[in-house]
């Protein structure tokens, strides 16, 4: 049995899918790839694989995660080969290596992301008014409560939950694209709770109110996914993989 | 300056689903436009997820892919949410491959799978900007095809086309293509071309022919042209293991309706049963060797990854020696944990044994198509199976471990009276009686009923569609009797869309003018219940001064000339007249049973 962690990149031409979809391209990809996989029990076998954290729809990444168990010994290096030769266009494999059979499922490592979200519109000759932005956040920021709604486990009762803890950081940066309004956001996620960065932009939306220019659209990209490390934020891709 | 990618970029994250548009599935064929002679779009008038299900898609996409000189694209209806973007910001549709507009095609094909999809297929006409009518159309525009079942009754649509291809195209419609190609070369213009292309095999173009009527009475087709044949046959398939097979067809990112691989055993079916138009259009029953299937069948696998094949065919249990064939697939495929299915059973304890073969893993239910609840109603239909063999075949499943069934039934069916209808409740109870006294466990059943719709081409072609209050009626009585009938699930088709559908099935030229009114009032999607509207309907019929119950509820006389009939599926009109009768006086048909050689 071998264990093997893998780091890719997903691009503008793979952004448009959900996470359930990525499950099925990737699984498919692995069966296609004739590495010897090791499946689940029960009624529907299925590849044993895992990916870290779920990628919303319309967002690209540069460092996501992901493991699959094999049957036999496989050589990182080979597990590249084969299974980049089935991946589409725009969904990269840049590392992987082999890791402990016994340590905990990739998913429950994750607990914040960052995030870096674009303005674009659609026509060039709009303005953005980045200062009615700016107040926006820091109205927003400036709240003791953000209420997010959540189905529970059965989906039957909905409740709402308060999601401004959930919010590490967020500011506006001109640096790298001056020309460009963005915003970073690190997030928490996983197990204990989180945010989806796509509700954060709703709320910031509706902050601007009137002030939200129409034909613009939020670009939004995960820069990298943390662990917890004893109370600080390590990325996850360094340490226990790679 | 903007660019239509951009756009398009921006629009692609404000619609829900966006990996709807933008292809780039694993074996989707991308080929540069100039290095092809020839590009035809494939267009399905529905949704992604519906039309990405359809095995004519992948049969045609490899059909035409192999060809180096040629390339086929998709596309499919835009949802209306992103039918709204297109239309603000002008965009033309655009195929899922190279995204380019639908006008830069050679050739657009359209499937024409079932009747209610006709306003969509108007509606991608025109948001690719091409003139909806054939009249209207230039030199440059790209040439509207239509093929699939709705093609052996195209009349309403015939303004709307160029041409049709009747049956199976996968072998011919190279040929036709090419042919397209040269007549253009040799510079002939548009009216001559499709003249010219009416002397190929299956080819029918409408626009040859001028139906005539006597009064309101329609008294046949007149040829406009004397090369235009006087009766266009359908092209079939002679040899499957030689014909194009899809190895290595697009695998969706999104979840479709038919998620998985597919192998077809058999094309036709030689059950016969007199309602279903498939069963006539797709004869004679020709099968694919085991041999062929078993290798097939793992290049599917080994290209696409999916984790199901599907055996299908219109009947698949009949292929025989099909528990063999599932075997070899199963030491082929297990190791790669790909599971077989079947799409429908029959009510027989052979396929009983197989379904159990099948399914290792959970058995959630089963679906069965009794069609009619009584013993001589099924045999007007000629779906010879006994209330016997039903009860025998539903215990085995039980005593398999299945944990329930979907029942498919239908009213309206010639010589049905209130007792068929109320049976179908009978008929239901007294199995989950029997049910209780097999299983400990709960089953559950789910009870579908449809309304007939009579389909041209089949043996029920001349008879009327119940009127709706006469639907709704007999609904009425079903849901009364499946209130008080715990434990039972029950539900029906819409009576309008049932009516609809019958009017166009039957239809001729002069239902083409409303088609195209209530596409303009905003019908779309009309087989979908969010979005049938039956009031705009109505109103397009008044408009066009077109009367809907006289196309769904008519008797046609046998010696009456018919809309489809110089369209031929190979099947005689004396032959059909002779089934309509032998059902009408209650004859016992041929017993069949489960027998290899009926193929
Ligand atoms: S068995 Fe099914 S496919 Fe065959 S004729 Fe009957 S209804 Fe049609």
């Amino acid at each position: 049995m071998t264990r093997i962690c893998f780091n890719y990149a997903r691009k503008e031409q793979i952004k448009y899918i959900s996470h359930l979809d990525m499950m099925r391209l990737f699984q498919r990809a692995l069966r296609r790839s004739g590495l010897p996989l090791a499946y689940s029990e029960g009624f529907s076998p299925h590849p044993r694989f895992n990916l870290a954290a779920p990628l919303p729809v319309d967002v690209t990444a540069d460092d996501e995660l992901g493991e699959v168990f094999f049957k036999e010994e496989i050589a990182p290096e080979e597990f590249i080969l084969k299974l980049k030769k089935q991946l589409p266009e725009g969904l990269e494999i840049k590392r992987a290596q082999a890791v402990d059979k016994q340590a905990p499922a990739l998913p429950s490592l994750v607990s914040a992301a960052l995030y870096q979200a674009r303005l674009v519109t659609v026509s060039p000759q709009l303005e953005v008014n980045i200062e009615a932005y700016r107040s926006a956040l820091e109205r927003l920021l400036d709240k003791e409560e953000i209420l997010a709604p959540r189905s529970s486990r059965k989906g039957k009762r909905k409740t709402n939950v308060n999601v401004r803890p959930y919010i590490n950081e967020a500011y506006f940066n001109g640096d790298e694209h001056e020309d460009q309004v963005v915003l970073k956001l690190l997030l928490q996620t996983g197990s204990r709770g989180g945010v989806s960065p796509v509700f954060v932009l709703e709320q910031l939306d509706f902050e601007l109110g009137e002030k939200r220019p129409s034909h613009v659209n939020w670009n939004l990209h995960r820069v990298r996914l943390y662990r917890d490390c004893n109370g600080s934020l390590k990325p996850l891709s360094e340490g226990m993989c790679i | 300056m903007q660019t239509q990618k951009d756009i398009l970029k921006y629009l692609l994250g404000q619609v829900w689903k966006p990996a709807r548009y933008t292809g780039n599935e694993w074996n989707a064929v991308k080929k540069e436009h100039s290095s092809v002679d020839l590009r035809m779009a494939f267009a399905f008038p529905d949704l992604y997820e519906v039309g990405m299900s359809n095995h004519g898609l992948k049969i045609l996409y490899e059909s035409i892919n192999r060809n180096p000189g040629m390339l086929m694209e998709r596309v499919f209806s835009p949802a209306t949410d992103m039918e709204e973007l297109l239309r603000k910001y002008n965009l033309p549709l655009f195929s899922l491959e190279s995204h380019k507009p639908l006008k830069e095609f050679d050739i657009i094909g359209f499937s024409l799978q079932y009747e209610l999809s006709y306003t969509n297929v108007l509606n991608m006409l025109d948001l690719a900007d091409i003139p909806l009518r054939t009249e209207d159309r230039k030199g440059d525009h790209p040439l509207i095809v239509g093929g699939g079942p709705c093609a052996f009754n195209p009349e309403p649509l015939a303004p709307f086309f160029d041409l049709f291809v009747l049956g199976e195209a996968e072998e011919c419609l190279p040929a036709i293509l090419t042919g397209y190609m040269d007549l253009k070369r040799h510079g002939y213009e548009r009216n001559e071309i499709i003249a010219r292309l009416s002397t190929f095999e299956g080819v029918y173009v409408p626009s040859l022919y001028n139906p005539a009527y006597s009064g309101e009475e329609f008294i046949g087709m007149e040829r406009k042209d004397d090369r235009a044949p006087e009766m266009i046959r359908k092209v079939t398939v002679e040899n499957l293991d030689t014909a194009p097979f899809p190895k290595a067809p697009p695998v969706p990112y999104l979840q479709t309706i038919h998620d998985r691989a597919v192998i077809e055993l058999f094309r036709g079916c030689g059950r016969g049963c007199r309602f279903c138009q498939a069963g006539y259009i797709f004869k004679p029953v020709r099968r694919r060797s085991r041999d062929k299937l078993q290798q097939t069948a793992k290049e599917i696998i080994d290209n696409t990854g999916y984790e199901e094949l599907s055996l299908v065919s219109l009947s698949s249990t009949d292929y025989p020696h099909l528990e063999e064939l599932i075997n070899n697939l199963d030491s082929d495929l297990s190791a790669r944990k790909v599971k077989c299915s079947l799409p429908s059973l029959r009510l027989d304890s052979y396929s009983i044994k197989l379904a159990d073969k099948l399914h290792q893993g959970r058995k959630s239910s089963l679906t069965f198509a009794p069609e009619a609840a009584t013993e001589r109603l099924r045999k007007v239909i000629k779906k010879n199976i006994t209330e016997e063999e039903i009860f025998t075949s539903l215990g085995d499943a039980i005593d398999a471990g299945w944990q329930g069934f979907k029942l498919y039934f239908m009213i309206g069916l010639p010589a049905e009276h209130d007792e068929d209808v109320v049976e179908i409740v009978n008929l239901c109870r007294r199995l989950r009686e029997y049910f209780k006294g097999r299983a400990k466990r709960k089953i559950s059943i789910n009870v579908s009923v449809a309304t007939f719709v009579p389909k041209s081409h089949t043996p029920f072609q001349w008879e009327p569609q119940l009127s709706m209050d006469e639907v709704n009626r007999r609904q009425d009585i079903l849901r009364t009797g499946f209130k008080k009938l715990r434990g039972v699930d029950f539900s029906w088709h819409d009576a309008r869309a049932s009516f609809l559908e019958a009017v166009f099935a039957r239809g001729d030229r002069k239902l083409a003018p409303a088609l195209e009114h209530a596409w303009q009032m905003g019908c779309r999607f009309d087989g979908w219940s969010e979005y049938f509207d039956f009031s705009l309907w109505q109103r397009a019929f008044q408009k066009t001064a077109v009367r809907g119950e006289d196309y769904a509820y008519r008797r046609f006389s046998y010696d009456q000339c018919l809309p489809w009939d110089h369209l031929s599926c190979g099947v005689d009109k004396n032959m059909l007249i002779a089934e309509h009768q032998k059902s009408l006086a209650g004859e016992k048909p041929e017993g069949v049973t489960h027998d290899p050689d009926l193929l």
